[in-house]
């Protein structure tokens, strides 16, 4: 055996110098920051500005709402007279298609069923707006159904 | 269709007039003015229109309407119409809704050259949608009648006894 091994194999395992390290089992608590009062004072100003901003918000928005009805108030007489006039024009135009086109059936009177009115009880010469697929009957499909996108699913 | 040959529809030229021509950025950006300017017309058109619920009766209120609509952007194209085309264009290119709130420097020109040209006050942001009373000389649509049916169950002559309720009455704790 060599000297160099038996050194070796007689140095023990021993603590270091001074002992080993104590064990911390005690709590450590974790640090804080703030008390329970900053806190309660921190969320109450954090909320506080947060209204305030809010309410500042929804008064401008609230504003700018009114200024668009109010604007929108104003054109929505224009184009509901353009709106009527073009109505009555296609009321007309549809009923001398009609016309035209049924000229040749006996016993047909127009807008009616051979004569049975569909509302009995109104007067004569009451304007009854047609449900959209009898406005556009005469018209090509492709303009009923740009019509019923825009009226029907908006 | 419903319409039958004994309803009564104004002819073609009777409902053929000059149409306003202009788009919605232009309607928008000209707005308030306009409403101040024809604030009447409009008002009788909507206050017909309201009351008939027939387009039929206010064809001659609606081509006011319109004629005044298209007397207005003729002055303002007279007069403004480098601020006016400078503060629908700013309307039409800052927002997707065209909104007001873009657009303060532009219309500050635009409300500065149609005060000094027209002499129109932009109105408050929220005049239009307020209520008033608008004085119209057309007379108002009758009434409809109240219906007096012949086989009516008749009343209790006035005179019949009318003796206290025998169980109490339902709001005993306010009697």
């Amino acid at each position: 055996m060599s000297t160099v091994a038996g050194d070796l194999a007689k140095k023990q395992d021993l603590p270091p110098p001074g002992g080993y390290k104590k064990i911390p089992f005690a709590r450590i608590p974790q640090k804080s920051y703030m008390s329970g009062f900053q806190m309660f004072a921190a969320y109450i100003t954090a909320t506080g500005i947060g209204m305030g901003v809010y309410y500042l918000t929804a008064k401008e928005i609230r504003q700018e709402q009114i200024e668009m009805r109010s604007a929108r108030n104003v054109i929505q007489p224009i184009l509901l007279a353009e709106r009527d006039r073009e109505f009555l024009k296609q009321l007309s135009r549809n009923r001398k298609e009609e016309e035209d086109l049924m000229k040749n059936v006996e016993g047909w009177k127009v807008g009616t069923w051979y004569g049975e009115p569909i509302y009995k009880t109104e007067p004569e010469d009451k304007l009854i707006t047609p449900i959209l697929k009898e406005f556009y009957v005469h018209a090509s499909y492709d303009d009923y159904y740009n019509a019923s996108t825009l009226k029907l699913w908006s | 269709m419903v319409i039958t040959s004994s309803v009564n529809l104004p002819s073609e030229e009777e409902l053929t007039v000059p149409e306003l021509n202009v788009s919605t950025s232009a309607l928008r950006a000209g707005a308030f003015h306009l409403g101040k300017h024809c604030e009447d017309i409009q008002n009788e058109f909507l206050l017909c229109r309201s009351e008939l619920d027939d387009p039929r009766g206010c064809i001659n209120e609606g081509k006011a309407v319109t004629g005044c609509a298209i007397n207005f952007f003729q002055k303002v194209k007279k007069s403004c119409y480098e601020e006016f085309m400078q503060y629908a264009t700013c309307l039409d290119r800052s927002s997707g809704d065209m909104a007001f709130n873009r657009c303060r420097k532009t219309q500050q020109v635009f409300d500065g050259c149609v005060k000094d040209n027209l002499g129109i006050d932009r109105p408050d942001f929220g005049y239009f949608t307020e209520a008033r009373i608008h004085k119209s000389n057309r007379p108002a649509p009758p009434k409809p009648e109240r219906k007096v049916y012949p086989d009516a169950t008749p009343g209790l002559p006035d005179d019949a006894p009318r003796p206290a309720a025998k169980y109490g009455s339902r709001f005993h704790w306010l009697e």
